[in-house]
C-alpha cells in the first residue's frame, strides 16, 4: 500500500507527541519534587496543586484516563431495544465495511454525523464507539444516501485500510481532543474571572467607586501556556499527516460507494451541502421565529419540522441550486477533509456500479415513532428555558413571532416620538401623531430623534436626513403593519415556500399588502411628505 | 607659529559663516520684496480655483433661497459646454446641503432641462457627502448602504435630465461619470456613455476629469488603464483644450506618494509639463479650468526647480487654491502657501546669483 511509509511516519510523529506530554509531566513532577526538598511545606503544597491542576488535562487528553462528560456532545442515546431497525442496519454496514459496529448511537440535532471513538494510549488500544447521527441528516436524506454516510463514517476505522492508519485516525483524534480540553479549561478559567470581576466591579459601583475594567487577561495564562507545546506539535503533527487523512477520507468514500453505491453516494455529498444551508434557514426564520417572543413550535417539530420546509416545491427548486453549485472547500490545517466538490467529482467519475439512485424512502422511516424520539430530542437538546416555553401550532407561531419581531423593530421609532413629545399610545395612535407631524413640516425634527452612528450625528442637511431615512421609513413600515393588526385585522401569514407576510383578511394574495404598505409609507417619508394614502389605508 | 594656524581657520569660518547668515537674510529679503502682494494661508480660499464673480454672486443668492440667478447664469452660458457643466457643479454642491430652492425652481419650471440637471448633479454630490472621501475599508456599512441607495435614485434622475435636455448638450451624460465610478459600472457601460459624451463635446476638461477617475486604479481600472487613457487624449486634443493636464493628473494620482523627489524632473515628466505650458498658453483666457491646470503646474514646475516658471502661475492663481494638487492635503491653504514660498525662495536665491 502506497499509504504505508507516511502512515509509518505518522506513527513515529505521533510518538512525538506522546513525548512532548511525558516532557511536560516530568516537568511538572520535578517541579513538585523540588518544592518538596527545598521550599517551606506550605509553597510545595501550592506547587503540587497547580502542578496536578495543570497536569490533568495532559492525562486526561492523552492517555483518556476516563473521557469527562464535558466534551461528550449532547445528544439522545437510542438503544437497541428503542430502534431495532436503526440498530439492525448500522450493524450490517459495520459488517459490510469490515469494521466493529458502535457500542452507542446518538441522536444530534445538526447536519452531521460521526464516529468517534475512546481509544486510549494514543489510539493504540480501542476504546468506545459511538455514531452520532443528525436528525436533520434522517430528515433530508434518503435511505440510501444515510447508508453511504454511515459507511464513510465507519470506513475511517474500517480494517480495509492498513492497521497503522487507522492508528492515524485514532491519533488525530486524541490530538485534537487534547487541545481541545486546554482550551476548554482556558475558557472555563476565563469565564470564572470574568464573572468574579464583574461581581467586584458591582460591588464598587454599588458602594459609589468607579468600576474597573473587566480584564482576562492574567486568568487561564497557566494553561495557555501549557497548551502552547501541545498546539504547536498538534499544528506540526496535523500538518504533517493532512496528506494521509486526505487519503483516508477518499479511502472512506471509496468504501461508501462499495456499501451504497457511487450515485447514493455522490447524491448525499450533494444533498448534505443543500441541507446545512437550509437547516441553518429553517432554524433561524422559522423554528427559533418566536423565540424572542417565547415561543416556540409543538413538540417534536423544532428538529422535526425542517421536512415541511424540504416538502415545499419552490423550496426544493431552490435547494436543487444548492445541489448543483457546491461550496469552494475552505482550507484548515486540523480539516482533513478534502473540499466536497473535489470529492463529488471523483466519486462521480467511477463507472457506474448499476446501483442507480432508484426512488427510496426517506431516512426517517428507519426510526420507530419518529415523532416521540423528536420530541425526546427537544428534551436532550433544549435548554430548560426553551423547555418551558410556549408551544403554539405554526400558523400562530409565524403571526405571534413576526408581530413581536415588528414591534421591537418599531420601538426606535416610538421612542423618538416619546421624545418628541408625542405621548406613547397604541400603535395606530403612534402612527398617527407621525403623520400629523409629517403634514406639519416636522417629520425630520421628530426623525432626529432616532439613535445616529457618529457619522449620521455628524451630517447636516440633506445628508443627515438621507442617513436618517432607511430607519425612519423601516420603522414607519413596522409601525404602519402593526397598526393595521390592531385596525385592520391584517396577520402575518405562515409559508413554507416564502418569507412570512402581512396579509389583510381578503387582500388578493399574500405579497399585495405589503407591497400597498411599502409605497403609502415611502410617500409620507418623502421629501415632500403625502400622508393620504397610509391614512386611507388605516382608515379602511 | 603653530599657535597661529586654528586662529586662521576659525577666522576663516567666521568669515564664510557671516557671508552666508548675509546671504540668507538677503535672500529672505529678496523673497520678501518678490513675493510681496501674495497672500498668508488664511486669506486663500479654499472653495475655488479662481475668483469666478458670477458664481458667486449666483451662489449667494442661493444662500438667501433665490434661483433665479442660478437659471440665468445657465441660460447665459449656453453651448459655453466648459461653462455649464462648470456651473451646474458649483450650484448642485449647494443643492446637495438644501435643496429647498431647487424644489421652488422646478414647481415654476417643471420641465427646466437646467433645473433637471442640477437636481441630478446635487444627488450625485449628496451621495458623496454621505460616503465621505476616505478609501472604501475606512467607510461604514451604512455610509455606502447610503452612497449606493442615492447613486440609484440619481440614474433616474439623470435619464429625466437626458430626456429634457438638447440633443446636442453633453453635460447630462458627462455628470453621469461619477456615477459609473460610484456604482462599479462596467468598463463596456462607461464605453457606452462615453460614447454619447464625445459624440457632442470631445475634448470637454470635466468629463476627461470625471473619466479618468473612473480609470484610475482607486476606482474601476489601473495605473495602466489612467495612463493610456490620459496619453491618448493628451495626443489627440488640439491644443487650447487643456487634454495634457491629464497625464501629470494620472501621474499625480498613481505615483506622487511613493516617487522620489527628483522624478519630477525625469525627461518624460519634462516633456509632459512643457506640453501642458503650451497648452495653457494657447487656451482661451476664460476657460473655467485654465487655473486649475495653473494650479498642478506650478507643483510640478516647484518640483522641478523651475522657480521663476513656476512663481509666474502661482501669482496668476494666489488667493484660490481649490484644485488639485492641495485639496488632497487636510489644509490645503497651508500646503498651497508652503510649496509656493519654496519657490520663491528658490527664485530669490538664483537672482541673487
Amino acid at each position: 500500500m502506497g499509504a504505508s511509509p507516511r502512515a509509518v511516519r505518522a506513527f513515529v510523529l505521533l510518538a512525538g507527541f506522546y513525548l512532548v506530554a511525558l516532557c511536560v509531566l516530568g516537568v511538572l513532577a520535578g517541579a513538585v519534587a523540588a518544592a518538596w526538598v527545598w521550599a517551606p511545606h506550605l509553597a510545595a503544597i501550592k506547587v503540587t496543586v497547580i502542578s496536578a491542576l495543570l497536569g490533568l488535562p495532559v492525562l486526561r487528553g492523552v492517555f483518556t484516563l476516563g473521557t469527562g462528560a464535558g466534551d461528550r456532545e449532547e445528544a439522545l442515546p437510542v438503544t437497541e431495544a428503542d430502534q431495532p431497525e436503526l440498530w439492525y442496519t448500522v450493524r450490517s454496514l459495520a459488517d459490510r465495511s469490515g469494521t466493529r459496529a458502535p457500542d452507542e448511537i446518538l441522536l444530534t440535532g445538526e447536519v452531521n454525523a460521526a464516529v468517534s471513538e475512546d481509544a486510549r494510549l494514543l489510539g493504540m488500544l480501542p476504546g468506545r464507539r459511538r455514531l452520532y447521527l443528525g436528525v436533520p441528516l434522517l430528515t433530508g436524506l434518503t435511505e440510501p444516501q444515510l447508508h453511504s454516510v454511515i459507511a464513510h463514517e465507519l470506513g475511517h476505522y474500517g480494517n480495509a485500510d492498513t492497521r497503522l492508519a487507522g492508528i492515524t485516525r485514532r491519533g488525530r483524534d486524541c490530538v485534537i481532543r487534547t487541545v481541545a480540553a486546554f482550551q476548554e479549561q482556558e475558557r472555563k478559567r476565563i469565564g470564572k474571572e470574568r464573572s468574579r470581576q464583574e461581581e467586584a466591579a458591582a460591588r464598587r459601583l454599588r458602594k459609589g467607586r468607579k468600576a474597573k475594567r473587566v480584564d482576562t487577561r492574567g486568568a487561564g495564562f497557566g494553561y495557555r501556556m501549557m497548551a502552547k507545546p501541545f498546539q504547536a506539535y498538534a499544528r506540526f503533527y496535523l500538518r504533517a499527516t493532512s496528506s494521509v487523512g486526505r487519503q483516508q477520507e477518499l479511502a472512506a468514500d471509496r468504501m461508501a460507494v462499495r456499501v451504497a453505491g457511487r450515485d447514493a453516494t455522490a447524491s448525499a455529498l450533494r444533498e448534505i451541502a443543500a441541507l446545512d444551508t437550509a437547516h441553518d434557514f429553517y432554524q433561524s426564520r422559522y423554528a427559533l421565529l418566536g423565540v424572542e417572543a417565547g415561543l416556540l413550535p409543538p413538540r417534536g417539530e423544532v428538529f422535526g419540522g425542517l421536512r415541511h420546509l424540504l416538502a415545499d416545491p419552490r423550496r426544493r427548486s431552490g435547494l436543487a441550486e444548492l445541489r448543483y453549485e457546491l461550496p469552494p472547500g475552505e482550507e484548515s490545517p486540523y480539516d482533513s477533509h478534502p473540499p466536497v466538490a473535489e470529492r463529488v467529482r471523483l466519486i462521480e467519475a467511477l463507472p457506474d456500479d448499476g446501483l442507480a439512485a432508484a426512488p427510496a424512502r426517506p431516512a426517517l422511516t428507519l426510526l420507530r415513532d419518529a415523532q416521540r424520539v423528536l420530541a425526546q430530542l427537544e428534551d436532550v437538546l433544549l435548554t430548560s428555558e426553551a423547555l418551558a416555553m410556549e408551544r403554539v401550532d405554526w400558523p400562530e407561531l409565524t403571526h405571534r413571532g413576526m408581530h413581536a419581531l415588528a414591534v421591537a423593530a418599531a420601538e426606535p421609532l416610538r421612542t423618538a416620538l416619546a421624545t418628541a413629545g408625542v405621548a406613547p399610545g397604541s400603535a395606530s395612535g403612534d402612527l398617527i401623531a407621525l403623520l400629523d407631524r409629517a403634514d406639519a413640516g416636522q417629520l425630520w425634527l421628530t426623525a432626529g430623534h432616532l439613535p445616529k452612528s457618529p457619522e449620521a450625528a455628524q451630517a447636516t442637511g440633506r445628508a443627515a436626513r438621507e442617513f436618517l431615512r432607511p430607519a425612519l421609513e423601516s420603522g414607519t413600515r413596522r409601525l404602519a403593519e402593526l397598526a393595521l393588526v390592531e385596525k385592520a385585522g391584517a396577520y402575518w401569514e405562515l409559508s413554507w415556500s416564502e418569507q412570512a407576510r402581512l396579509r389583510l383578511p381578503g387582500a388578493a394574495y399574500a405579497g399585495g399588502t405589503e407591497e400597498t404598505v411599502a409605497a403609502a409609507v415611502r410617500a409620507a417619508v418623502a421629501d415632500v411628505p403625502d400622508t393620504a394614502p397610509l391614512r386611507t389605508l388605516l382608515g379602511h | 607659529m603653530s599657535g597661529i594656524f586654528p586662529l586662521v581657520v576659525i577666522a576663516a569660518g567666521l568669515f564664510f559663516w557671516l557671508r552666508s547668515r548675509k546671504r540668507a537674510k538677503r535672500t529672505e529679503e529678496f523673497a520678501a520684496e518678490l513675493g510681496a502682494g501674495l497672500l498668508p494661508p488664511e486669506r486663500q480660499n479654499t472653495d475655488r480655483a479662481y475668483p469666478d464673480p458670477e458664481a458667486e454672486a449666483v451662489l449667494a443668492a442661493l444662500s438667501r433661497g433665490e434661483w433665479q440667478p442660478a437659471a440665468q447664469a445657465l441660460a447665459a452660458a449656453g453651448t459655453d459646454w466648459e461653462r455649464r457643466s462648470y456651473l451646474v457643479g458649483v450650484v448642485a454642491r449647494q443643492a446637495a446641503e438644501d435643496d429647498t430652492w431647487l424644489r421652488a425652481w422646478q414647481a415654476t419650471r417643471p420641465d427646466d432641462p437646467d433645473a433637471a440637471v442640477v437636481h441630478a448633479d446635487a444627488k450625485v454630490a449628496l451621495a458623496w457627502r454621505i460616503r465621505g472621501s476616505g478609501w472604501a475599508k475606512d467607510t461604514t456599512t451604512e455610509q455606502a448602504a447610503g452612497f449606493h441607495r442615492v447613486l440609484r435614485e440619481a440614474r433616474e434622475d439623470f435619464a429625466r435630465a437626458v430626456s429634457l435636455a438638447q440633443p446636442g448638450d453633453p453635460t447630462p451624460y458627462l455628470l453621469q461619470i461619477p456615477l459609473y465610478k460610484g456604482l462599479s459600472a462596467p468598463h463596456e457601460a462607461l464605453h457606452q456613455l462615453w460614447a454619447e459624451v464625445t459624440a457632442r463635446a470631445p475634448y470637454h476638461y470635466e468629463a476627461h476629469w470625471h473619466a479618468l477617475q473612473y480609470w484610475s486604479a482607486k476606482w474601476c481600472g489601473s495605473a495602466e488603464l489612467a495612463r493610456n487613457f490620459a496619453a491618448q487624449a493628451a495626443a489627440t486634443a488640439p491644443r487650447g483644450s487643456l487634454l495634457t493636464m491629464f497625464p501629470l493628473v494620472s501621474w499625480y494620482e498613481h505615483n506622487d506618494d511613493e516617487a522620489p523627489r527628483e522624478a519630477y524632473g525625469w525627461p518624460e515628466m519634462m516633456a509632459l509639463t512643457d506640453a501642458a505650458l503650451a497648452d495653457v498658453a494657447a487656451a482661451r483666457p476664460d476657460h473655467p479650468r485654465v487655473a486649475e491646470v495653473r494650479h498642478l503646474l506650478a507643483y510640478c514646475l516647484t518640483k522641478q526647480d523651475r522657480h521663476e516658471a513656476a512663481l509666474g502661475h502661482f501669482r496668476l492663481v494666489d488667493g484660490y487654491v481649490g484644485a488639485l494638487p492641495w485639496h488632497y492635503y487636510s489644509d490645503p491653504a497651508e500646503i498651497y502657501c508652503h510649496v509656493r514660498d519654496s519657490a520663491l525662495k528658490g527664485a530669490a536665491a538664483r537672482a541673487d546669483g
